[in-house]
């Protein structure tokens, strides 16, 4: 009860004009950086620390928040409408979304994340609010061993994204893992697969990737087969509104997505890629339409972008309960905390209450905010795709081209833009899924480094795997997963001979 | 999937399984020159081995389904747009370089993917990748301060 | 090399023994290029950043622009600032302990003996820390573990061969046990291996002291000590020192100038930063983010960094991560 007066207390703070003027400029601003690949809202809130340095704690921190979730609208905007994800966590909404996009149904596209991301965004922040103490308890107990077998069910989901052959699946898969190799060793400290280029010791950027093999890698594919087949895209093809199908394919997928990014969002080293993984693979398997993905479906948008929301908001329990900067954005919030001598943690809720909760009221205001202006919007967004093809290309490449030099500006950074690019072409080309090399890109160093720590911290006993009761459930459910879908086929089989 | 010659030997799938095969290879022998291993547990090693060994698998399956001639089939390409596009790139990377700056580099990019996507108004669209250059330009130097690569063009607007 | 650099020194030792009186009368700076070797929002960064907006609200530079060349614990950095601002008189570069491990284990060819010393601006001081229900209870009770067997006793902290890293294995030096059998789990980000602390996890965590600080006053965490001089430990803030273990490290922060350039150059360098640790704008920075002054300069600081790149490289070889 106590939690709700204190919560009420916030919004009337959040709601002062001047702080909803702040939350206004935040999410305009993370909206804007979010459609940049490679520019994300941690830069920006880097960007801004010196500058926001005057005004008062309180506002300068509704801003954050704004950036914060703004950040994630934009990203999956661009994700959308031309395939280029703003940042590594909206690739899977990329997968099914610009599908949706080119078939004219941008609009349903666009509407299903921005509510999902709403009511994703709304009920994360309501567990914020009332869980984070309980949450971040359990967070903690998650140790390297759990880690590890988080990833052994996030592998074993992958192959959703691997179209109807498996070697080729694989394959790209394993591509991924390699690019995962190059850098430093981050438990040796050594370089592996760097070839004597310093700019390569810090591993291969997942935004370079993705954007080199989604955005560049289709522009060189239309363009090459332009002689063949003409793509004509028609902004908007049947409804510019979500129909009614839409929202009943919709909102369980919210839902579903919800309980996937909170969750593993709160975990110190959860991340939002992988609950939007699993939420897609999730939708993939549950949904009543499976002929439909890979052809653009509606879950495949709802459910990911519900779960990278919630994630953002789960982010959040681990540095406001224990000061924890689980993500990058995460850190830079700390230190815009720090600016003002607040230190998030277990006693910032105790001395300074009306700040904590006028955050995560401003939280809903942001989310509000970013719902109102987005949905209107949604016909100008889809105006971008009747934009003559050889401008829209030209403008995304831009664009791709543009984050990677913000963000890293070398050659060597460029170079691999390009060379991913031309690899993106050539799947395209031979049929190989690219959602897989992005996927082992992220999951291989993580799966590596947190199996290495477990081993490190039992002496190179493996046991500690099945010891643990979370990993050993996990692994569990990996197993489950892995077999299933065989099991399930060898019954139908069966049940066919038995007619 | 049906494929109308399953007899034939698909070349351009060899010729991928062999670029796995290289990879895989690569990636070993990467591996045999690390010097450092971890005191307790696993070692930097293993990771890699087990992507090689993988690659090594995967370029095989791969060998066989070229073999199978199982490889979807695929349409007649253009070599032009792709050169064009790839030539854009590689001039903003050369402009970025040799310090010939952030707007001309956009321009230049803008100007030949338009061109690849069979626009034949090369000049108007070096002119508007200028305009959108200049306004990026100005959005993120100025607003954010993020240091952009700095041509002649941008130390007179800097000034 | 050496040769060049004893010349440098003599010629630093003369600028700050000039500097010290000329204060007011060389005049204000137009222009200072700083790099950051580091992504926006990291520590260099932050302390690029800071001294952009002290030098220009206290008017010692009319104008003060920040790049940013991320990449390799700042090799990637630095090798750009010795290559390309040779002979520069108006560009600094941030650095910090951090880049001194980084450079070895990177085995990058760019070393800090060819850039120019100005002065070290910050430095935290380490901490150990253990859950807060563990059965260590101070520095004696660690290091008979540590002694007993290194290897159950696994360390929390950043990076391989960062400052974390170096202070773990100092410490099993310092309680006579072998330093290269240290369990010492590295972890991305500070946000990681305190939850691994928190969560018990593992045995002790390392890490500057402001990681540690809200929990260790809200009890979760015990501090075991600090890497501070002998001393200069208090009830709260035990030194390990203090407690006999011989143990002293500081993960400071520091500003360098391009190779090549004069004794002029240099000297107005010197002088502006001078004024800019002792201005009110810089001191006020220092408290809102919980820095300590570490400034030093000239001759001093030129010795002492150095003196540092020789122990790092002493104490990585002995740990195993560089071979010498």
């Amino acid at each position: 009860m106590e939690s709700f007066f204190a919560l009420a207390h916030g919004v009337t703070v959040a709601l002062q004009p001047m702080n909803l003027l702040f939350a206004l400029v935040g999410v305009l601003l993370g909206t804007a950086v979010g459609v940049l690949p490679g520019i994300g809202p941690a830069l920006t809130v880097a960007l801004l620390l010196p500058i926001t340095f005057k005004l008062d704690p309180g506002g300068s921190i509704i801003m954050f928040a704004g950036i914060y979730y703004g950040g994630m609208y934009g990203g999956s905007t661009t994700a959308i409408l031309i395939n280029t994800p703003g940042e590594s966590a909206s690739m899977a909404t990329a997968l099914e979304g610009n599908k949706m996009a080119k078939a004219g149904r941008g609009g349903p596209a666009l509407a299903t994340s921005a509510i999902g991301s709403f009511v994703a965004g709304t009920i994360a922040t309501l567990g914020l609010a009332f869980l984070a103490p309980t949450l971040v308890e359990l967070a903690v107990q998650f140790g390297p061993e759990d880690y590890f077998a988080l990833m052994c069910v996030a592998f074993v989901t992958v192959s959703a994204t691997f179209g109807d052959s498996p070697v080729r699946g694989l394959t790209s898969l394993f591509v991924g893992l390699a690019l995962g190799l190059v850098g430093i060793d981050k438990l040796t400290g050594q370089a592996r697969l760097t070839f004597g280029v310093p700019e390569l010791l810090d591993g291969v950027e997942v935004t370079t990737l993705a954007v080199g093999l989604f955005a560049v890698g289709e522009a060189l594919y239309v363009a090459s087969r332009r002689h063949i087949q003409e793509e004509v895209l028609e902004p908007v093809r049947g409804s510019l509104w979500m129909t009614k199908e839409d929202w009943k394919r919709s909102w369980k997928p919210w839902l579903r997505g919800t309980l996937f990014g909170f969750p593993i969002g709160a975990l110190p080293a959860g991340g939002a890629e992988i609950p939007t993984f699993l939420s897609y693979s999730a939708e993939k398997r549950l949904t009543k339409y499976p002929e439909e993905f890979g052809k653009g479906a509606i879950e495949g948008v709802a459910g990911p972008e519900a779960a990278n929301n919630a994630s953002a908001a789960g982010t959040l329990v681990p540095l406001l309960a224990l000061g924890l900067p689980t993500s990058a954005t995460a850190a830079m919030m700390l230190a815009g905390f720090q600016q003002y001598g607040l230190n998030p943690g277990p006693l910032l809720f105790a001395e300074r209450p009306e700040l904590v909760w006028g955050l995560i009221a401003s939280l809903f205001i942001a989310n509000t905010m970013l719902l109102v202006l987005n949905l209107p919007l949604v016909g100008l967004w889809v105006k971008l795709l009747a934009i003559p093809q050889p401008w829209l290309y030209a403008g995304i490449l831009v664009f791709a081209t543009m984050g990677t030099i913000a963000a890293k500006p070398s050659v060597v950074e460029l170079t691999m833009l390009g060379v991913f690019g031309v690899l993106g072409f050539l799947m395209r080309r031979f049929d190989y899924p690219i959602a897989p090399v992005v996927v082992g890109l992220i999951l291989g160093p993580i799966a590596e480094a947190q199996l290495r720590r477990a081993l490190s911290i039992s002496l190179g006993d493996p046991m500690i795997l099945l010891q643990s009761p979370i990993s050993a459930t996990l692994l569990g459910i990996a197993v489950i997963a892995l077999i299933l879908p065989f099991m399930l086929k060898g019954l139908n089989r069966f049940k066919m001979q038995e007619d | 999937m049906t494929t109308p010659n399953p007899r034939r030997v698909d070349k351009p799938g060899l010729l991928i399984a062999l670029a796995l095969l290289v990879l895989a290879g690569l990636i070993w022998q990467d591996m045999s020159s690390l010097q450092l291993s971890s005191v307790y547990g696993l070692g930097p090693k293993a990771m890699p081995m087990v992507v090689s060994i993988g690659l090594a698998i995967l370029a095989v399956g791969n060998a066989v389904s070229a073999f199978r001639g199982e490889l979807p089939e695929r349409e007649s390409l253009r070599w032009t747009p792709i050169l064009l596009i790839i030539g854009g790139l590689a001039l903003l990377i050369a402009f970025v370089e040799f310090n010939v700056g952030f707007i001309p580099a956009t321009a230049v990019l803008f100007a030949c993917t338009s061109a690849a996507f069979g626009r034949r108004a090369f000049i108007i669209d070096l002119v508007i990748g200028l305009v959108a250059g200049l306004v990026i330009y100005l959005l993120f130097a100025k607003l954010l301060t993020l240091s952009l690569p700095m041509g002649p063009l941008e130390r007179l607007i800097g000034a | 090399m050496s040769h060049y650099r004893k010349g440098l020194w003599r010629g630093m030792l003369a600028a700050a023994a000039v500097a010290g009186f000329v204060t007011t009368a060389s005049a204000q700076m137009a222009e200072l290029k700083i790099m950051a070797p580091a992504a926006p929002g990291g520590g260099w960064d932050q302390t690029a950043r800071s001294m952009q907006q002290a030098l220009t609200q206290s008017g010692l530079v009319k104008s003060v622009q920040v790049t940013n060349v991320p990449g390799a614990g700042g090799s990637i950095g630095i090798a750009q600032f010795v290559n390309g601002a040779k002979g520069a008189g108006d560009q600094l570069m941030v650095m910090g302990y951090v880049m001194v491990g980084a450079l070895l284990t990177n085995k990058s060819p760019v070393t800090l003996d060819q850039t120019t010393p100005i002065a070290r601006l910050t430095g935290e001081y380490e901490a150990i820390v253990v859950p807060a229900n563990s059965p260590i209870k101070n520095a004696k009770d660690l290091a008979a573990a540590v002694k007993a067997d290194p290897a159950k006793v696994t360390w929390a902290g950043g990076s391989a061969g960062g400052v974390d890293h170096i202070a773990a294995a100092l410490f099993a030096k310092a309680v006579g046990a072998d330093p290269t059998k240290i369990n010492y789990i590295p972890f991305s980000g500070g946000g990681e291996s305190l939850a691994a602390i928190l969560g018990g996890k593992v045995t002790a965590g390392i890490a500057g002291y402001g990681e540690f600080e809200s929990q260790i006053k809200a009890g979760k965490l015990r501090l075991i000590g600090l890497t501070t001089p002998a001393g200069k430990g208090t009830a709260e803030m035990p030194s390990l020192k203090d407690q006999g273990v011989d143990l002293e490290i500081a993960n400071w922060r520091a500003v360098v100038a391009p190779p090549g350039i004069t004794a002029e150059q240099k000297k107005a360098l010197s002088d502006t930063i001078d004024k800019l640790v002792k201005s009110k704008e810089w001191q006020e920075i220092l408290q809102q983010k919980g820095w300590d002054d570490a400034y030093q300069s000239g001759d001093a600081f030129a010795k002492f960094l150095t003196d540092d790149q020789v122990r790092t490289k002493e104490v990585l070889t002995s740990v195993g991560l560089v071979k010498s």
